[in-house]
């Protein structure tokens, strides 16, 4: 997430709050919420000072160039800075659950913690108090946002009863929706608009069990994918394209087209250079352009299958043109740069771009910048 | 034993003509084997190369020394899924409501000609019978009337379809009407009626004029000509996806196979369907002149589908129904519901007919046998309840001579997910259910048939792939 400088007094303590200014702060004021009202001069400040004496205690005043109304703030671990934990402009928004997991990806951009972690539920559920419009979309993640078991279904359902028109992608490595316990504290009598993204590496248990670095984690993933079919739940198969599962891909979305064809669609990611995938950069970083053949072919026998796919975080010049339909602009916006290279580009405008930390990481292969569009 | 030791689950296999061993496993899967491989398999997977091991796993060839709920309960989906229509109750309806028809074929299983009496449904039978189709559970509900030439009693055909859509205001089924007809009767007026009620129009058509001309014939020899000009009506009004076409393969048809499927590039259809032709009803009396053996049959049919193929590959869309449902029983996880090869059998489960007689049959075949005197396949009376008559005894004869695994010959034949005895085939064929299943021409047929195209795939290239996907796809028109 971001991390913005801005300047706020002493009153402004951890809890979560609504960025907004003097002008729409008396429609927006609620008791239940948080204030972080955007100043610029002295004379503002001293006039948000008089609200908080006249019994106004949850609002604080905050500087700064870059946040906008909107945005929902705390302080970060320093008195200088705050973390944006959303932004209503952004075109992703995502609520981290957990950083727990009961698998351990060779690529996981995310490494998981075993420390008891409960406050990021309490967080996320204060974050969809504050949000200022209903957003589009929202992605629940984790960690395994399944470890919550039951609250995870009240977060849901919490973000469905304030927020009708939002619909909720929750990614989930689907092994705790093979408990039926389980699936029944989550997904008995479930009205909210949820689909389900869940990560499949392999056709065969060692495969994929290699891929997460554990024992049984296919099949137990295997059953929370029919589990989720038998409550019509929608799914999104998640592929991300690293060395071991690239050499058997065509295989793996035959067995998708064979055995799971009733998915809403499958989504090839490339691997996202951070975290584990880091530490594991042998098996992690590919030149994709190498297996761009291989690539085509397993959207050729999906589409043999009539199951839909789409390409992630793969910049357009990578991919054969064939592919282009399917790529999409899936990098989270704050996360999300081009090159030097692509400001000459002619598709720069719908590429997925790059991860910012590609510098630190890889590229998903050599940038070669499309100079003009052939017809 | 390490965690991820292969083991062999159980499979069939068969010996295909170009020396490889094709297995088919118990999710419908396939692979191909060398006499070596195979025995690794079978005795030391372990020595498999890892990819293989991996491939011959998603395939449900190899499993695990362990329990694997996940594995297990994918299987058993995938296997409910090949057999899902049965379950759903019948969904193919058939009404004949008259035998009277203005043609004389030779080959015609039942026909009478115009003006002889007692061949017509009495109105009562009629309604009742439109009634009986919603005891049905299925949601989707195909109505088909058959006959005879159902269009020289269109008044009966008009009080069916009008009496079933009033019903079905209430009812809301997904209802799809099908007249199956020469098209030599049809008019503006019955169009309309047919548009306005969004009725599909099914039609025969042998081949070019001169063939279809002498396999139907009547008294102005131009049986041809009125039906291309009903197909034309119809199309003008219904638009042209309301209109197919069957074809009968007559003696006559085996020296024209090409010429056969030009004809149906010509008239702009997109499906063939090249059916062997059924020695049934009064077509057994002339069955000396009529049959042909199922090696002629599958020169022609080798023959015509490669002209189906060529004009494919010309970019003219073109089907053929036959390598659609074997491909779809081959290639897809869902399957079309072709009745003649469920298991249990379609007949009387996925499909009934409603015959002029009073009568309700399992299938087209058996209300045919009874027009030569077989009135044995009987189900009981339009009327009945659908309860009575699944469990009738006559249900539960064609019910336990059709399940596969109880089947000597089916249980070990790697075909036996796609595939099932076809009992009313063979009642026709022997007078009794009770024959082996290999000495039934159904049998043999479809072996070849699955064994043929096994080859094919084996064979083939990313496009032919592709085209094979793509008339897998459930066919619709199949059913």
């Amino acid at each position: 997430m971001r991390r913005v400088r801005a300047r706020f007094g002493h009153g402004f303590d951890r809890r979560v709050r609504r960025v907004t200014n003097l002008t729409t702060l008396a429609s927006e004021w609620a008791p239940d919420l948080n204030f972080a009202v955007l100043v610029k001069l002295e004379r503002e400040r001293t006039e948000v000072s008089h609200l908080q004496t006249s019994r106004l205690e949850n609002v604080q005043w905050i500087e700064s160039d870059v946040l906008q109304v909107g945005d929902i703030v705390v302080p970060a671990n320093n008195s200088s800075e705050v973390l944006v934990l959303h932004r209503d402009s952004d075109r992703h928004h995502a609520l981290q659950l957990t950083n727990r997991c009961n698998s351990l990806c060779l690529m996981c951009s995310q490494p998981p913690t075993r420390q008891n972690d409960s406050w990021m539920v309490d967080e996320a559920l204060d974050i969809v108090r504050h949000f200022r419009t209903s957003p589009r979309c929202i992605g629940l993640t984790g960690g395994e946002p399944f470890l919550l078991r039951k609250t995870l279904r009240s977060v849901i359902d919490f973000i469905a009863t304030r927020h009708p028109d939002t619909h909720i992608e929750v990614l989930t490595n689907g092994r705790l929706l093979a408990d039926t316990h389980v699936v029944q504290q989550v997904l008995q009598g479930l009205q909210a608009n949820v689909s389900w993204l869940v990560p499949l590496y392999g056709h065969a248990d060692f495969l994929h069990d290699y891929v997460v670095q554990t024992h049984g984690a296919f099949d137990e993933t295997i059953a929370g994918l029919l589990n989720l079919q038998l409550h019509c739940q929608p799914i999104q198969l998640r592929i991300v394209l690293i060395e071991p599962v690239l050499r058997s891909l065509p295989d793996l979305c035959a067995f998708i087209g064979r055995n799971l064809p009733f998915v809403r669609e499958v989504a090839l990611m490339a691997c996202e250079p951070t975290g584990f995938a880091i530490a594991n950069r042998e098996t992690c970083q590919v030149d994709l352009r190498q297996y761009a053949k291989i690539i085509a072919q397993s959207a050729r026998i999906l589409n043999r299958y009539a199951v839909p796919y789409v390409l992630m975080n793969t910049p357009l010049c990578v991919l054969p043109r064939s592919l282009w339909p399917a790529a999409s602009q899936s990098i989270s916006d704050w996360k999300n740069v081009y090159s030097d290279a692509c400001t000459q580009c002619t598709v720069k405008a719908r590429c997925s771009g790059l991860f910012a930390w590609h510098e630190a990481g890889w590229v998903p292969a050599e940038l070669r910048p499309v100079l003009e569009i052939e017809t | 034993m390490s965690y991820y030791t292969p083991v062999a689950l159980p499979f069939n296999t068969r010996r295909l003509s170009d020396g490889s061993i094709l297995g088919v496993s118990k999710s419908g899967d396939h692979a191909f084997f060398s006499d070596e491989e195979l025995a690794w398999v079978h005795c030391s997977p372990t020595r498999l190369p890892l990819e293989r091991q991996a491939e011959l796993s998603s395939r449900f060839f190899l499993g695990r020394d362990r329990q694997a709920p996940g594995s297990q309960r994918l299987l058993l989906s995938r296997r409910a899924a090949k057999r899902q229509t049965i379950e759903d109750g019948p969904s193919l309806h058939a009404i004949v409501p008259t035998l009277q028809c203005a043609h004389s074929c030779r080959y015609c299983q039942v026909s009478r000609t115009l003006g002889g009496h007692g061949h017509t449904m009495s109105i009562r039978n009629l309604d009742m019978a439109c009634d009986a189709i919603f005891q049905s559970p299925s949601r989707a509900l195909t109505v088909e009337f058959q006959g005879g030439d159902p269009l020289i009693r269109f008044d009966l055909v008009q009080r069916a379809i009008e009496r079933i859509s009033a019903r079905n205001a209430s009812e809301n089924r997904h209802i799809r009407f099908v007249v199956a007809s020469t098209l030599h009767q049809l008019d503006d007026e019955m169009c309309r009626f047919f548009k306005e009620h969004t009725v599909f129009l099914s039609t025969s058509i042998d081949g070019p004029a001169v063939l279809h001309n002498k396999n139907r014939p009547i008294p102005t020899r131009d049986a041809y000509e009125r039906t291309v000009e009903g197909i034309a009506l119809a199309r003008k009004i219904l638009g042209h996806e309301a209109v197919s076409a069957l074809m009968t393969t007559t003696r006559e048809s085996l020296n024209h196979p090409e010429e056969i499927v030009d004809e149906y590039v010509r008239l702009g259809f997109r499906d063939i369907f090249l059916r062997p032709l059924s020695i049934y009803g009064f077509a057994k009396r002339n069955e000396r002149h009529l049959r042909y053996t199922l090696e002629q049959f599958q020169e022609f049919y080798l023959r015509a589908l490669s002209r189906v193929m060529y004009w494919s590959q010309q970019g003219v869309e073109l089907r053929e129904i036959y390598a659609c449902i074997i491909l779809n029983k081959i290639m897809s996880s869902f399957d079309g519901g072709y009745v003649d090869l469920q298991s249990p059998t379609g007949a009387g489960l996925s499909a009934l007919v409603y015959n002029y007689d009073g009568y309700v049959y399992p299938s087209d075949e058996a209300r045919m046998l009874a027009e030569v005197g077989d009135t044995s396949l009987r189900l009981g009376c339009i009327g009945e309840q659908l309860v009575t008559l699944t469990n009738s005894q006559v249900q539960q004869d064609l019910i336990r001579a059709s399940l596969v695994d109880h089947t000597p010959g089916c249980d070990k034949c790697p075909y036996n997910l796609f595939c099932a005895p076809n009992p009313i085939d063979t009642q026709a064929q022997f007078g009794t259910f009770s024959v082996p299943v290999d000495k039934t021409e159904h049998c043999r047929r479809h072996l070849w048939l699955f064994d043929h195209f096994f080859s094919w795939i084996r064979a083939a290239d990313d496009d032919l792939l592709d085209l094979f996907h793509g008339w897998a796809s459930i066919p619709e028109s199949a059913k």
